[in-house]
């Protein structure tokens, strides 16, 4: 009797276990469009992080190669652009969704698209410094694009 | 509290710690406190600073294991598993200076110490901007997976600080063992029925020459080994 009831208890447990796993599979991402705008949007932002460190790895080097500085600013410019339409409603932190992105990008969207703006500006004028071969205006315009990262990232970005 | 009293009678009051071993202690007390604060204030520049003076710390601690007082040296206070058996069993009076067990705690703290500091000067922060001096001979993505084992050490470090403080609040409270005077002053009570351990020969001009070498290594590492 203890046992018969102790295996009701047991798959009891079982199928609750398999009912919850089964529940938080099919509200992992709100589909799979979500899941690819998820990926690629963090797929551009380790871009522009890698292209700012080969930027920086540059400066640091004391002989800046002037190519490989542009590239690197183009680079940023270019993600800069279209990271922000990578932030659709319902892309933002839910049950079995994997992002950093907090929830305040959607109910505070005209300062976080005024900080994308902003992104946009400093990478622009980062390519026209790169572009002028001056390390000491590009570490300098690299400090204040990184200073735009790193305001939106404290506002808009769980775990900084 | 008969037993208590005859073994305080056999107890007398000797040299424990250096001078060496309580600057470093006290430095990296302070300097851990100040890592934790500026790293959490992203005031990264204070981070990398205060995290190259404890890699000249860690680098003249492991000297100093070596040419120390004894109860600095890592020849004295690590002890095999007999010893730690032993001294859990209370089956022989202790000798100054670390016991078989805060012996083995402390190179947990030192190596989990050592491996936080390698991790930061790899690491780099995810806007690509801020990282510690080596991070240029490694990929962004090597470098983000050193700033996360470097915080996920940092979770190690802790729990490791707030054992060695339980131990030293246990040893006060239940065994009525002062831990914290001796490492200020240097001195205190130790079993009179082993000899009291005596002060490394020169140990200030040593302890100069180690700094002063810990201090230039440190430098080179900051500077990425670009000169």
């Amino acid at each position: 009797m203890l046992k018969l009831r102790t295996f009701k208890t047991v798959s009891l447990a079982a199928g609750a276990l398999c009912a919850t796993v089964l529940a938080g599979s099919l509200a992992a991402g709100a589909g799979p469009s979500t899941d690819a705008v998820i990926a690629t949007r963090v797929a551009g932002f380790k871009k522009m992080g890698g292209a700012m460190k080969a930027l920086n790895d540059q400066l640091k080097s004391g002989a800046p190669v002037k190519a490989t500085m542009v590239a690197a600013a183009q680079t940023i410019a270019e993600n800069a652009r279209a990271q922000g339409k990578l932030f659709p409603a319902g892309s933002g932190p839910a049950a079995g969704v994997k992002t950093d992105a907090l929830p305040n990008i959607w109910t505070d969207r005209a300062t976080f698209d005024a900080q994308m703006a902003k992104l946009v500006t400093a990478a622009d004028k980062l390519v026209a410094v790169a572009n002028s071969g001056d390390a000491a205006a590009i570490g300098a315009q690299a400090k204040a694009t990184g200073a735009v990262c790193g305001g939106c990232h404290r506002q808009f970005r769980s775990n900084t | 509290m008969l037993a208590r009293d005859t073994s305080e009678s056999a107890e007398t009051k000797v040299r424990i710690w250096d001078v060496p071993v309580r600057l470093f202690h006290w430095l990296l007390v302070g300097l851990l406190g100040f890592s934790w604060w500026s790293g959490s204030q992203h005031l990264m520049d204070w981070h990398r600073l205060s995290g190259f003076t404890i890699l000249a710390l860690l680098l003249f601690r492991l000297y100093w294991g070596v040419v120390g007082s004894p109860t600095a040296r890592f020849s004295y206070f690590v002890r095999g598993p007999r010893a730690v058996v032993a001294h859990l069993r209370a089956k022989e009076p202790s000798a100054p200076g670390h016991t078989p067990i805060g012996g083995w705690s402390v190179v947990a703290m030192l190596a989990t110490l050592t491996a936080m500091v390698l991790a930061g000067l790899f690491a780099i922060d995810v806007d690509g901007l801020e990282s510690g001096p080596l991070a240029d001979y490694v990929s962004f993505d090597q470098g983000r997976l050193a700033a996360e084992i470097h915080h996920w050490i940092f979770n190690a470090l802790l729990a490791l600080v707030a054992l060695h403080v339980l131990a030293i609040a246990f040893y006060h409270l239940h065994r009525r063992k002062n831990l914290i005077g001796p490492m200020i002053t240097g001195r205190g009570r130790a079993s009179a029925t082993i000899a009291a351990p005596e002060l490394a020969r020169a140990w200030a001009l040593k302890a100069v020459l180690g700094g002063v070498g810990a201090g230039l290594i440190a430098l080179a590492v900051a500077r990425g080994f670009r000169f």
